[in-house]
């Protein structure tokens, strides 16, 4: 039995990375994540764990790579702006193979953009992010317990594939106060971190460590394209085994919606008014953006369903529903558009989902 | 008795016998390079990780050293030296060597870095250290231009100096002046030592080694961030020949960057 | 009788002429009848027995290309 708390998604952020036994987090102000970076100032000292406030998101996930050199679980948190300033690193830490967790509470964008909820950095995400072929897990939240869980996972994912993670969660999920039962999960044992650098002396053959981002450079692979051979490798790996969604009435759902982090809890409750109504309508919840579920969503066109994407943008994670209907299907969006007021306070609201349902069915 | 005489011959006559012992060569951290040594003729940047070495050796640091190196000529010196090292993303190296500093405090962490790498694209991590007082080692290498992608301008770059983006010589009022990063560094309160040293003589070469050895003496004794500034010769990028490089140095660089202590502190409230 | 022994090894060195123009005593020079495997003009020890093995060359050779010995004679008997 974990510590029952009534804390926000952010501070449920660094239990869960506490739990996960993150010895370092690096970290820059910027709205709507900040309440993170004060959680692991106030914590992480008294824990005798490493903590420190960079000067720039480029400083943090710097920071982050070199805490990740050495072989300890290091995090960063941010937002939009800043997760733009990281993606170079992001790019090097997938070639140097380095594991270390990023979490981006999204606000609005593009740009300066409103400093309140949206998900307009779904393909940031989803697509690596900075220059080159790689991938990162993408993991969504859509509560404080889940951001208190997939935190957890994330480390171990990072750990397991050598590369970084991302929590992509939301400035609602972020401050959104709930019950969390904070414990810390086990997901079974992962190989020593022998390559990190600790100053010869430490390494049992004596021998040096070089964590480097050229794979091919200094020869850590006999070519480039063994490196990339080896990347595509764990890229499959990742989609094969990490894929996670939840299925909501979705046996005998024929129109389906499709939504992650805080619209999924929309959509849910739209799903039951449909259903109130005699409408056979379910959900795909993302529980990683990436992998992305293709599969269970082709096999549902194949069998003659309707698409409808809920989402605070105008129109990401539509790109990958359509992508895998391939034609098959209609799909229909309730979009950042659609908010109940035009100020940036607005949201998707769960009637307005409804409204669409019925207008598609 | 024939065998006895023999020996009581060997005896009596004087034996000399030559004893070969090695003076100087190849300090023992200094390895082959992984890819290949790629540094152009009289490129002054392998006698950093030569001294570098030399240092390591004379503190018996080399198994608790860390390097952190730039992408930049500097990044080859990496496959040089026998110790743990992490290779950045340009100008990032203070920020790695803090993250892997506050991982092993009892280890030498110190940067390897070009004055673009340090001084332009490597401000915000120099300051962010600066500012934070960092128990880190940060050298630069000052050569006064962009030396692995051609020989562009660098804030080092001296006044009038022709490079593949000054064609006509630097304009200072157009470019700004050169940064002075010894004297600047050497501002900072978290700062214990800062010091600027060059390769162009044997003097010179001597003067620099000791140079890192107190910047790694500080960090040893917990003191603060410890800076060493190296003029290097870039013959390649200068358009001159490794002789003529090492007088560009005296009567060009030197006269700019004066060689000397900036700052030599032993404790800091 | 050799005081010392420079040894230029001719696979690393890039014929920079930094050994010839730092040797205290101008026992090494580059001749340029002599050409390193790459190519570059190999400098060799033009006046052994003037060299007072010091180091200053290999002290100075990026490359760090030269090792430097010295001779003792010792009386065993």
């Amino acid at each position: 039995m974990g510590e029952r708390m009534f804390i926000e998604g952010n501070i449920a952020v660094g239990w869960g990375a506490a739990s996960a036994g993150c010895q370092a987090f690096f970290g820059y102000p910027i709205t709507p994540q900040n309440e993170i970076t004060e959680w692991f100032a106030r914590e992480f000292p008294k824990m005798g764990r490493i903590f420190a406030q960079s000067q720039s998101e480029l400083g943090s996930i710097n920071l982050v790579y070199g805490a990740a050199a050495a072989g300890v679980r290091a995090m960063t948190s941010t937002s939009g702006p800043g997760w733009s300033l990281m993606q170079e690193t992001m790019s090097d830490m997938a070639n140097a193979e380095l594991p270390c967790v990023v979490v981006d509470v999204q606000r609005g964008g593009p740009g300066g953009g409103p400093i309140r909820h949206a998900q307009q950095d779904y393909f940031q995400c989803t697509r690596g992010g900075g220059h080159g072929d790689y991938r990162n897990i993408v993991l969504a939240p859509a509560s404080s317990q889940e951001s208190c869980d997939l935190v957890q996972l994330a480390f171990y994912l990072a750990d397991k594939y050598r590369n970084p993670v991302v929590v992509m969660t939301d400035a609602i999920i972020g401050r959104l106060r709930e019950t969390v039962e904070v414990e810390k999960i086990e997901f079974g044992p992962l190989p020593d971190k022998d390559w990190a650098v600790k100053g010869k002396a430490r390494h049992k053959d004596g021998k040096r460590r070089i964590v480097d981002h050229s794979g091919d450079l200094l020869r850590r692979y006999p070519s480039y394209r063994a490196l990339l051979q080896s990347l595509e490798q764990k890229m499959k790996q990742m989609q094969e085994s990490e894929l996670r969604y939840e299925g909501y009435k979705m046996e005998d759902a024929s129109l389906i919606l499709v939504a992650y982090g805080y619209t999924a809890r929309v959509a849910k409750e739209a799903v039951n008014m449909a259903r109130a109504d005699g409408i056979k309508a379910g959900l795909i919840r993302l529980i990683t953006a990436w992998p992305f579920p293709y599969q269970v969503i082709r096999e549902k066109a194949c069998q003659g369903g309707k698409f409808l994407v809920v989402e605070d943008s105008l129109g990401q994670v539509i790109e990958d529903v359509r992508f895998a209907v391939e034609g098959r299907a209609e799909v229909h969006l309730v979009s950042i558009l659609d908010r109940h007021i035009p100020t940036d306070g607005g949201m998707i609201l769960p009637d307005k989902v409804f409204d669409k349902i019925k207008e598609i069915q | 008795m024939s065998q006895g005489g023999r020996l009581e011959d060997a005896m009596n006559e004087e034996v000399k016998v030559v004893t070969k012992q090695r003076v100087a060569g190849r300090p023992k951290l200094l390895v082959p390079q992984i890819a290949g040594f790629i540094y152009c003729p009289g490129c002054h940047e392998p006698l950093a990780a030569r001294a570098i070495a030399e240092v390591l050796e004379k503190l018996g640091m080399g198994d608790r050293a860390i390097g952190v190196f730039d992408i930049g000529c500097n990044s080859f010196l990496l496959g040089m030296l026998d110790i743990d090292a992490v290779l950045t993303p340009h100008g990032r190296p203070p920020d790695m060597a803090t993250g892997v500093k506050r991982v092993y405090p009892d280890n030498i962490v110190f940067t390897v870095q070009g004055d673009g790498g340090l001084l332009s694209i490597g401000a915000d991590p120099l300051l962010g250290a600066l500012t934070r007082a960092e128990k880190i080692t940060i050298i630069m290498l000052n050569n006064a231009v962009y030396g692995t992608t051609g020989g562009q301008m660098a804030p080092t770059s001296l006044e009038g100096q022709v490079t593949t983006t000054t064609p006509n010589g630097r304009d200072l009022a157009r470019t700004g002046f050169p940064t002075h990063a010894a004297e600047m560094i050497a501002t900072f309160r978290g700062v214990a030592y800062s010091a600027r040293g060059a390769f162009n003589t044997p003097k010179n070469y001597m003067r620099t080694r000791k140079y890192i050895t107190s910047a790694f003496q500080k960090q040893m004794d917990n003191v603060g961030l410890s800076f060493v500034e190296i003029i290097c010769a870039c013959p390649e990028n200068w358009r001159l020949s490794p002789i003529d490089s090492l007088k560009w140095i005296e009567e060009k660089m030197i006269p700019e960057f004066p060689l000397g202590e900036f700052k030599n502190v032993d404790r800091i409230e | 009788m050799l005081k010392g022994e420079v040894i230029i090894d001719e696979a690393l060195c890039q014929g920079c002429g930094y050994c010839v123009k730092f040797c205290p005593r101008g026992c090494i020079a580059i001749t340029g009848d002599k050409f390193t495997p790459q190519g570059y003009l190999l400098p060799t020890v033009i006046k052994p027995d003037e060299c007072k093995p010091c180091g200053v060359c290999a002290m100075l050779c990026p490359a760090a290309a030269i090792e430097v010995y010295k001779f003792e004679t010792e009386v065993v008997a």
